[in-house]
């Protein structure tokens, strides 16, 4: 935060990190989950027998936030794409933190998938140096975007390698084990920034060549595949889990379309969803402790026996379907206002109808977990569904701060 | 010039390309192992030769890299943690004659159609020839991808991986060399990642399909492909062991 303040504000030290108002987003996004996410660890590991000592968790969770950090600030594509790998290691043993039998296999699917994914960007990585002979962020953007056959070769084969960690289908499978079985706060950074880390690194080589139809389509496809899954998950945390799938691509096809319209609404996107869905898997994890359930079927009644995290839920699985006032509403309403300008149709009615699809799937599953049948579970203490609440209320926030901006530049 | 790129480039990349055959051709782990060892080595040997070629000490730098990174270290890492049980020592399960049929039908087309598609267009350093080259790396890394897809066991998986990450290190070298600054990190990050795998062997040696990995079962697929919406309803366990399944990830 310091490093990302000091060079957006400060001085040009544009040689080592690169940082423009982009960035500083992310940077905001990336920061405020971590603080969150160790916050409620600290009363979620309360009293667990974990796999791993609890120092060890919170300096690997630092670690991997360290990651995140260099790959949004570094100055250097190769250095970009260290810092990527470097957040799979660092959080591949977070995710068997509870050392189940499950959560040790979505490891390894994680390490193994991720891994072979990210290295085929390395190709791209490779193509450009050999186009531009430079992998310097600042100086390639400065330069302008460039068509050439090799340097579209390298932006499609990012789209395959860095989308592995964006969860773009068909490359996005490790997503639902890794979110599934790791710990709530886990699947809480995993959700609300290491995706969203990896799409910055993904937009930063699209911006190189701009390849719009691919990376359009691509995100389209990858939505209506997140909204088929999506409804017919048997188990809450890869619900959402897809349902990040599907705002990752969203965003990803806001920062393909470009423009205005096409990058506000995707921070604006990302920035609500990170906090939403923080607020999801917060639920998700204080659900988990009170019941020791995992499927949505066995989960009744929660709106009388748990109402502060019914609260949250609800909040939070209307905020990351997209509905208004939250934030998310407004960045949807963003990247759908850009593919209209773009005469985008065809595309923008797809996304629609499994905008549409999801949107039922997700809150009809959760209000069967909080009006349907009864319940004799408590909540988990004070600080976790207030830790739930409070990420499930950001949002709402940013949409009425995005609504009052808006109405005054008018 | 073009004599040393004759007789020592082609056949190191053609030695590395027999290695990564071998691979796929072995079930026993400790073979593997060694068998990732000899790969990394040549590759090492290679840099010093393009080095020599170019005059560039960066390739020598590189070289000292890769053999101390990744023949030594790596397989260090992945030799402490054979398992000693007899049972362990090798990879059941496996039909080795026909995935490796399958193996090289699938690389063949595949290296083939991206060369002659995308690669063969792209200009070389003069010194290190055509770009008919290039199908070594290529084959390397769909060899990686493949023993990765095909074996069940961490092991197998991690070397797999490791194949890949040595493709790309041939692919630069006959490109254009990246900084080595960047290289380094690379290798640092994959020797990290084989510290982590190395953690995972311990606990897990070989990988099945489990139920709580599965999110909805084939009938389920093809009724959303056929628009009938109908939310939260489960089948029996059996009907989740479907190639459609694997198929659509999930």
């Amino acid at each position: 935060m310091a490093v990302a303040g000091l060079m957006y504000f400060g001085p040009d030290l544009s040689g080592i990190f690169y940082i423009d108002f982009t960035t500083w987003v992310f940077v905001i996004m990336v920061a405020s989950v971590h603080f969150l996410s160790v916050t409620y660890a600290t009363k979620y590991f309360h009293g667990t027998d974990l796999g791993i000592r609890e120092n060890t968790f919170y300096l690997l969770m630092s670690l991997f936030t360290t990651s995140m950090f260099f790959s949004l600030e570094i100055n250097n594509f190769g250095l970009m794409w260290v810092g990527i790998e470097a957040t799979t290691i660092s959080s591949s043993l977070l995710l068997i933190a509870e050392k189940t039998e499950t959560s040790l296999e979505a490891t390894w699917r994680y390490l193994v998938l991720v891994s072979a994914g990210v290295t085929f960007a390395f190709l791209s990585i490779i193509l450009i140096f050999y186009s531009l002979g430079t992998l310097d962020v600042s100086s390639i953007i400065s330069h302008g975007p460039e068509a050439s056959p090799v340097l579209a070769l390298a932006v499609t084969i990012a789209l395959m390698g860095f989308g592995t960690k964006v969860g773009i289908f068909p490359v996005h499978t490790w997503l639902p084990d890794a979110h599934s079985e790791s710990p709530a706060p886990v699947s809480a950074m995993f959700s609300g920034v290491l995706l969203p880390t990896a799409l910055y690194v993904l937009y930063r080589v699209y911006e190189i060549d701009p390849l719009t139809p691919l990376y359009l389509w691509a995100g389209v496809v990858s939505i209506a595949a997140a909204s088929i899954f999506l409804g017919y998950q048997t188990r809450y945390k890869r619900m959402f889990a897809y349902s990040t799938m599907e705002n990752m691509n969203l965003a990803l096809i806001g920062f393909a379309i470009g423009g205005t319209a096409g990058i506000t609404g995707a921070l604006l996107l990302l920035i609500s969803h990170s906090f939403a869905k923080a607020g999801a898997f917060y639920t998700s994890g204080s659900i988990f402790k009170a019941s020791g359930l995992k499927k949505i079927s066995e989960i009744k009644g929660l709106w009388k026996s748990m109402p502060a995290s019914s609260a949250s839920l609800l909040m939070s699985s209307l905020a990351v379907t997209g509905a208004p006032p939250f934030g998310t509403f407004f960045g949807e309403f963003l990247i759908f206002y850009g593919l209209l300008s773009m005469h985008y149709y065809f595309p923008l009615a797809i996304i629609a109808f499994f905008l549409v699809t999801a949107f039922i799937a997700v809150n009809h599953n959760v209000s069967g977990m909080l009006f349907d049948g009864e319940s004799s579970y408590s909540e988990p203490g004070k600080v976790m569904p207030f830790l739930g609440i409070l990420s499930s209320a950001i949002p709402v926030l940013i949409g009425l701060v995005f609504v009052v901006v808006y109405l005054e530049t008018l | 010039m073009n004599a040393l790129i004759e007789v020592l480039i082609y056949p190191i990349s053609s030695f590395i390309l027999i290695s990564a055959f071998y691979l796929q051709a072995q079930e026993f782990v400790r073979s593997m192992v060694i068998g990732q060892m000899i790969q990394s080595a040549l590759l090492g040997f290679l840099s010093f030769v393009i080095g020599f070629a170019e005059s560039d000490y960066d390739f020598f730098i590189l070289g000292v890299l890769i053999v101390v990174l990744r023949a030594f270290l790596v397989t260090y890492m992945l030799e402490r943690r054979v398992p000693r049980e007899k049972i362990h020592l090798h990879e059941k399960k496996v039909d080795v004659a026909f995935t490796f049929l399958v193996n090289l039908i699938l690389v063949v087309t595949a290296v083939f159609l991206i060369y002659f598609l995308i690669f063969r267009s792209i200009h070389l350093v003069p010194d290190i020839g055509s770009s008919t080259i290039f199908i070594f790396p290529l084959t390397l890394f769909f060899q990686g991808l493949f023993l990765i897809a095909s074996r069940k066991t961490t092991f197998a998986q991690i070397i797999g991986y490791v194949e890949e990450e040595n493709a790309l290190v041939l692919f630069a070298m006959f490109l254009l060399p990246i900084p080595l600054i960047i290289e380094a990190s690379v290798f640092l990050d994959v020797l990290a990642l084989v510290v982590v795998s190395s953690i995972v062997v311990i606990e897990k040696f070989a990988h099945e399909k489990m139920e709580d990995l599965v999110g909805l079962s084939h009938r389920h697929f093809l009724r959303c492909l056929s628009f009938s919406f109908r939310l939260r309803r489960t089948l029996p366990i059996a009907s989740r062991e479907s190639p459609l399944l694997l198929w659509a990830g999930d």
